[in-house]
């Protein structure tokens, strides 16, 4: 038990500082926006957060062409996946229509799609390394 | 009228032998894997790119001088890839037809409605989408319900615009002359991807009503004649209950909640229902203009697909004409296995009978059965939500083939009815009454449908009169080669 919480703090103290000592940035790039208003509402996650609520970075990136773009720093290198929808009405809220089907457009790194809910970890992950990585979605 | 019958069949024989030496006279589907029965021909699937426009030859009597429009129809056309069978008809990519009738020609054409399952499975060369009767290819993504939109049940036009039907998803936007595909129809921003129903009703004077159906919560459309919007709300009728069509008087909406239950709504949908008779068929009453203002009524356990229209009599009472099957039939046990060209007659004597369902001002509601069987029941569109005689549908069935054989309409005040039995060589479709000019009763009508012709192996356009439907057709198209069953049209 002594030794298993032992192994467990130091991985622990190990990914915690692992940022610190590798540091990458990401760039996220959001293309074929088709409303060029409102805001898309970006959010950055690991395997870990990926389906939960919180995400390891995120961001709100206000529409006026078909693109936008964003970089995270100090990134741990390592596997992210992002979520995003157009909050195209700026209300702040994913909009559903009565029974419960977005209104307002959506995506997932590598354009990943779902079916019958979010699209899956293993299909919207990519690979964040030490040197830097620029990754592109594309609405549709 | 026996002589008009036999000059008819006579006729049609003939037309039968020219058609099919036009076409060699081969035994049935000769360049397929296996040999399929004769009737498989209207499970075959259509062509990748359609029909191009070609004129139909009238090939039997004389075309109706004031009958000039377009019949628009939609139905499943997309049954088979290589050795791989749809699992359902009602999964197959709708084809819409546009036949159009002037100065006695008739001209046919026809495209598959433009989804994302029709392109990713005509890219793929296999089915791959969920839906009815199918659980899907994991490889399909699913991100709304239009991902899976088969597009394939009626079409409905409004102020000019085309729209294909399904009815869990959007309804299509298309090109009414030319068939090409808009997209997935949005009424309101907030309404994007709801479910419009394939039986939506439209009122004499073209405001259209229709449902989107989310288990047990109901939403009613209300739309002007100009295609917009009026109003939408939302109704809960209780339990998730298969609804396929539903029916209007002029005051009410009626929903009929019949025991067909589905609580789960996840592919293939049609092994999800469960038959719970010991709910009987409920109707819920709504009054256009206050939804919140509804009355509930009860009938006896039944299923049902298609309903003709309603009217109320001055005390209140509602009466309609519905097709009622006394348990489900063919989302269950049929539409599968015709596909693949088996058919046993099994389910032979589980045929629809059309019945009038009288729902007091108090009380429970009662049905009157004719002995008639027959499907895809229709009205004059004079007379939606109003008092009218009739009732028109494809009739009978035969022990050799699955679908209908003849046609029939039904007077509910005389109670006489009036038939014309093509028999075993035709495969009938749903007649649609159109308005004879200066005519003011709904017997001032013309019916015109398609008609398969298993002899000849051709489709056809046949007209009646609905006065005199025993006289056999007015007058008959043929087109120089056939196309797959459909379900629904409309004239415009």
């Amino acid at each position: 038990m002594t030794r298993t919480s032992s192994i467990a703090a130091i991985l622990a103290l190990a990914l915690s500082t692992a940022p610190v000592a590798m540091a990458s940035d990401l760039t996220v790039n959001v293309e074929g926006i088709s409303q060029a208003q409102g805001t898309i509402m970006l959010g950055l996650f690991d395997e870990a957060t990926y389906s939960g609520d919180g995400a390891v970075a995120g961001a709100n990136l206000k529409v006026d062409g078909d693109r936008v773009s964003v970089t995270f720093d100090n990134l741990a290198p390592g596997e992210y996946a992002v979520q995003l929808y157009h909050d195209v009405n700026d209300d702040g809220e994913m909009n559903t229509n009565p029974f419960g089907m977005p209104t307002e457009p959506f995506a997932f790194s590598n354009d990943a799609k779902g079916r019958f809910g979010p699209a899956k970890w293993d299909a919207a992950k990519f690979s964040v390394g030490a040197d830097g990585t620029s990754h592109t979605i594309t609405m549709n | 009228m026996d002589l008009s019958r036999r000059h008819f069949l006579e006729a049609g024989f003939t037309v039968g032998i020219a058609g099919a030496a036009g076409a060699g006279l081969m035994p049935a589907c000769a360049n397929e894997a296996r040999e399929m029965p004769f009737w498989h021909l209207g499970y075959k699937t259509a062509p990748r790119n359609g029909f191009e426009p070609a004129a139909m030859r009238l090939a039997y009597g004389r075309a109706p001088v004031d009958l000039k429009g377009t019949l628009y129809r939609n139905g499943p056309a997309q049954m088979q890839y290589g050795d791989q069978f749809a699992s359902h008809w009602f999964d197959g990519d709708g084809l819409i037809h546009r036949i159009g009738i002037e100065d006695g020609q008739a001209v046919h054409k026809a495209r598959f409605v433009d989804t994302k399952k029709r392109r990713e499975e005509q890219a793929e060369g296999a089915f791959l989408a969920p839906g009815f009767g199918s659980l899907g290819d994991e490889r399909f993504s699913v991100e709304g319900p239009d991902d899976v939109n088969a597009a394939n049940t009626s079409v409905l036009m409004v102020n000019g615009e085309l729209l294909a039907l399904w009815e869990a998803g959007s309804a299509f936007s298309m090109d009414a002359d030319s068939l090409e595909t808009n997209g997935p129809k949005t009424w309101r921003d907030d309404l994007k991807a709801l479910p419009f129903l394939a039986h939506p009703k439209v009122e004499p004077d073209g405001r259209v009503w229709n449902l989107a159906v989310g288990g047990s919560r109901v939403g009613i459309y209300r739309i002007a004649a100009g295609g917009q919007l009026e109003d939408f709300g939302l109704v809960n009728i209780g339990r998730a209950a298969y609804i396929h069509d539903w029916t209007m008087t002029a005051r009410h909406l009626i929903i009929l909640v019949q025991p067909w239950i589905n609580e789960n709504l996840r592919p293939p949908v049609v092994a999800g229902f469960e038959w719970q008779p010991q709910h009987g068929l409920q109707m819920l009453i709504i009054d256009k203009d206050d939804f919140s203002n509804q009355r509930w009524a009860q009938a006896p356990a039944r299923m049902f697909f298609h309903t003709g229209s309603a009217w109320e009599e001055s005390d209140g009472t509602i009466k309609f004409d519905v097709v009622l099957y006394k348990e489900p039939v063919l989302g269950v046990n049929g539409g599968a296995a015709e596909i693949r060209g088996e058919w046993t007659g099994e389910h032979f004597a589980e045929n629809g009978i059309l019945s009038q369902v009288i729902i007091p001002p108090q009380g429970d509601a009662t049905i009157v059965e004719t002995d008639i069987v027959g499907e895809f029941p229709q009205v004059d569109p004079r007379f939606r939500g109003e008092h009218r005689n009739l009732v028109a549908l494809a009739s009978g069935s035969s022990d050799q083939r699955p679908g209908a054989t003849g046609l029939t309409v039904h007077n509910w005040t005389s109670g006489a009815s009036d038939s014309f039995v093509f028999g075993d060589d035709r495969m009938v479709e749903e007649f649609l009454f159109v308005p004879k000019s200066g005519g003011s009763t709904d017997a001032d009508a013309w019916l015109i449908g398609t008609v398969l012709n298993l002899k000849a192996r051709t489709s056809e356009v046949c007209v009646f009169d609905a006065a005199r439907v025993s006289d056999g057709p007015v007058c008959i198209w043929q087109a120089d080669y056939s196309w797959p069953l459909g379900f629904h049209g409309t004239w415009a």
